[in-house]
């Protein structure tokens, strides 16, 4: 019988036959297996998949799957249609995200100070927010009937006549009931990041310009903008990213229509992929979305964001 | 096939293996889940869709079941119940795609129940959105899921669904089996078959026709003056100028609280009432011997341009008006026809659902209701469910059963007259029916106008990618009624069109019209 003794920088052999780092190593991916597992298949698998689909012409009427090399982006490019619901997304976001931020901060700065009933407004204010999308589409939609909606009931007591626009039947009131609706949503998330920036500022720095003679409107311009701009500039980049995505709002309003004059950009996708089954095309133009969406963010991420002053 | 997919494991194997020996760190663990998910990604998603088996083994014992049920004088349900019994194995559940919604009480309070009540079998009903009972199924045959053993189509979608192999062919089933292909009216016969094969028991008649309140027809003062300001007589309109005719004449009358009538002309929906009417102009969809669309041709122009102007005097913002809607009108009073639509709501109107229907407004018209065919004579066939196996279910004879079961003369007459079920007759034994017809005064009438509007029927297109031309007609249609010139927006529908066409292939497309061409209720002229 011998005894082997290990020497230092050798691993130490467990009697089952792995060493130290080696069960270290497994245990170590044994604990990081779940979450990888769900990253290839949630995450990256679609990602991927999709990148190669769109290299592909891949129609529900063919049984055939060719590799097309970069037709589908060409398609794309020519695609008046495509750039339609380009133009009908970013009218909606560049107006709705707009007045969110100028409703978001007219509030927020309303509810900055203390007042009663302020902890029951907050979470009254935060509701549309909660509320499910299709859920909001199809109260709006209601709202916006041009025979028994409350809004054109509205209109015409400020009118004083009967008030009758069909809202959801032409493109410009369409979009502009997109926004609304949008607008009515959206604004409190607004709100509450301001808010909680706003908040945030030192209030030794209002002290100062009031004992300086600083008026509000100084004082806003001079130390609340100033000190919330990185908020501003995160919830503007969170806002609009997510309004790119509207979808609910079209399916319930218009279905695109009338003719393709208020499509969105998902709503196209959602077209060509999941009604046409027209899935290389869709993979394509989903792509095109990715890349300009990244370069915008980035472009925006490095004006706005990094030139803020800490 | 085998040696790509042994080709790709075998990859994959060593690149899993690679994996797992490499030192862990961050820059290793993204590329490899990168390359895993890439080879994944090109080695997994690009199955060629293979066709369904030919020839399907039926079970002896069933089929001998079925016979003996038959030649003992047994009804074809009957036959088919002694068949599910007989199989062995017999499924325990048989997965069933349905329209969700109303359509769903159907499978879930009557059917399914009864049989499983009869065979032992349980029917799961998968209820979908009809915009997305085409989506899901197809999205389960690529998954290759087999989670579904009997899907719902409408005559518009086989083509597509055929070329994914979704569905087993039923030639086999229906020589051994022998359902009442007969007793079906023939429009809705000649539905069932593509290309020489029959693919699903067709299971829902939809031919829209008119609606008309008898009432205000018959009263001697609307009839006075209507003659008075037309120099002719109030009755149902035989053709479209006739009706715009009394509906602006019902609708002046009105005050702006009640309308001559209403259509559906809300996006998604407004397609079929242009594709009935542009047809029974002459219009064509296609020229036959380029595929070149046709849609801006005189019948379009006129027919949009009439369909446009006839808005006028409909209820203001019937542009977003859908099914619901004209309903909901209708029930209460407002209109005076309806210009066309789905046959439930006849027995709506009547009054015989208020127990099942909550949501269906109380009827004030009730007794007050006449039938008519569509103007100018030619209704459309707009929709209509079929029901068919699927070719990844692996219980493919009991599906069959089940459909067999569910479409035979016997049940299907209780299934069309379900006040909540939403089918619709579509055998000849169903426009015969003496309990159907007593079932209100008018019943009869009812009847006959849909065996009359389904002989002379017009159908959906039937076509590879037609739900893309129906969705650019759909367009072409709601632009114009949105203010677009009648002739650019049908212009730009016969873009639409033939960017489809291009796509798919011209000669393909060619030839599969030429199927639908060779279809009864195609065109008429």
């Amino acid at each position: 019988m011998t005894t082997s003794i290990p020497l230092e920088g050798q691993p130490v052999v467990s009697p089952r036959g792995l060493g130290w780092s080696a069960r270290r190593r497994r245990d170590g991916w044994l604990m990081v297996a779940p979450a990888v597992l769900l990253i290839l298949a949630l995450g990256v698998y679609p990602l991927i998949s999709s990148l190669v689909l769109s290299f592909r012409r891949w129609d529900l009427q063919s049984h055939e799957t060719p590799f097309i090399g970069i037709a589908n982006y060409a398609e794309a490019v020519a695609d008046a249609r495509h750039w339609g619901s380009w133009a009908n997304t970013l009218a909606i976001v560049v107006s709705a995200v707009s007045l969110e931020l100028l409703l978001g901060f007219g509030l927020a700065l309303l509810l900055l100070g203390d007042f009663r009933g302020k902890r029951l407004l907050l979470p009254l204010l935060m509701l549309p927010v909660m509320m499910v999308p299709v859920v909001v589409g199809l109260t709006w939609r209601m709202l916006w009937d041009n025979q028994y909606g409350p809004i054109n009931h509205l209109l015409g007591l400020v009118a004083g006549r009967d008030v009758n626009i069909v809202w959801l039947a032409h493109r410009d009131t369409a979009l502009a009931a997109m926004v609304v609706t949008d607008v009515w949503q959206w604004t409190p998330f607004m709100l509450l990041v301001l808010l909680a920036g706003l908040t945030g500022v030192n209030p030794e720095l209002y002290e100062a310009a009031s004992l300086d003679g600083a008026g509000w409107w100084a004082s806003l311009r001079d130390i609340s903008l100033p000190g919330i701009a990185p908020v501003v500039a995160v919830a503007v980049l969170f806002r609009a990213l997510d309004a790119f995505k509207l979808f609910d709002l079209v399916f319930m309003f218009t279905q695109g229509g009338p003719g393709t004059s208020t499509e969105s950009i998902s709503w196209y996708i959602y077209q060509l992929g999941f009604r046409f089954f027209r899935l290389g095309y869709a993979s394509a133009v989903s792509y095109v979305a990715v890349v300009i969406l990244t370069v915008v963010a980035t472009v925006y991420v490095a004006r706005f964001l990094r030139e803020i002053p800490e | 096939m085998a040696d790509r997919d042994s080709g790709h494991e075998a990859v994959n194997r060593e690149r899993l293996a690679q994996f797992v020996r490499s030192r862990i760190s961050r820059r290793s663990v993204l590329k490899s889940t990168a390359g895993l998910a890439a080879a994944g990604a090109v080695g997994g998603s690009f199955v060629p869709i293979r066709r369904a088996a030919a020839a399907p083994r039926l079970s002896p014992a069933s089929v001998a079941a079925a016979r003996l049920a038959l030649q003992q004088g047994a009804d074809s349900a009957a036959a088919a119940v002694a068949a599910a019994n007989a199989l062995d194995p017999k499924p325990e559940v048989l997965n069933v795609v349905w329209e969700d919604g109303l359509q769903l009480e159907d499978p879930t309070n009557f059917f399914g129940p009864r049989w499983e009540e009869l065979t032992g079998i349980r029917v799961n009903p998968i209820g979908k959105p009809f915009t997305e009972l085409f989506s899901s199924q197809v999205a389960e045959k690529l998954g290759g899921t087999g989670a579904y053993d009997v899907l719902t189509l409408v005559p518009a979608w086989t083509a597509d669904f055929v070329a994914q192999g979704l569905m087993e062919p039923l030639g086999p089933y229906i020589e051994q089996y022998q359902p009442d292909l007969d007793d079906y009216h023939p429009l809705y016969r000649e539905l069932m078959n593509y290309s020489g094969e029959i693919y699903g028991l067709f299971d829902d008649g939809d031919t829209i026709i008119l609606y008309y309140r008898t009432d205000l027809f018959e009263d001697a003062a609307n009839k006075e003056a209507f003659q008075a300001q037309h120099g002719r007589d109030l009755a149902p309109p035989t053709t479209w100028e006739e009706y715009d005719q009394i509906q602006a004449f019902f609708t002046e009358q009105g005050g702006g609280e009640t309308w001559g009538g209403a259509s559906q002309r809300a996006p998604g929906q407004v397609y079929g009432w242009f594709s009935e009417e542009f047809r029974n102009r002459g219009g064509r969809f296609f020229d036959e011997a380029t595929m070149d669309a046709t849609l801006a041709s005189d019948a379009g122009i006129e027919t949009l341009t009439r369909m446009v102007a006839s808005n006028r005097t409909m209820p203001p913002g019937v542009e977003t008006w859908g099914f619901v809607e004209v309903l909901t009108a209708w029930m209460s009073g407002q209109l005076a026809m309806i210009g066309g639509t789905w046959p439930p709501i006849a027995r709506w109107s009547e009054g015989t659902t208020a127990e099942q229907l909550a949501w269906v407004p109380e009827t004030t018209v009730a007794g007050n209701v006449g039938y008519s065919v569509m103007p100018l004579g030619h209704s459309l066939h707009n929709s209509g469910f079929s029901l068919a196996v699927s070719a990844d279910s692996p219980s493919k004879e009991a599906a069959y059963l089940l459909i067999h079961w569910l479409t035979s003369p016997e049940i299907s007459l209780q299934r069309v007259m379900l006040p909540y079920a939403l089918r619709d007759p579509y055998r000849l034994s169903h426009y015969a029916s003496e309990e159907y017809r007593s079932r209100w005064a008018t019943a009869g009438a009812y009847l006959d106008t849909l065996k009359s509007a389904a002989d002379g029927a017009l159908i959906d297109l039937v076509l590879p990618g037609s739900a893309e031309y129906q969705t650019a007609m759909d367009q072409a249609v709601t632009a114009a009624q949105a203010g677009t010139p009648v002739e650019q927006a049908l212009a730009e529908g016969n873009a639409a069109f033939d960017a489809v066409s291009d796509r798919i292939g011209r000669e393909a497309q060619k030839a599969a019209y030429a199927q639908f061409l060779a279809l009864k209720g195609s065109y008429y002229s």
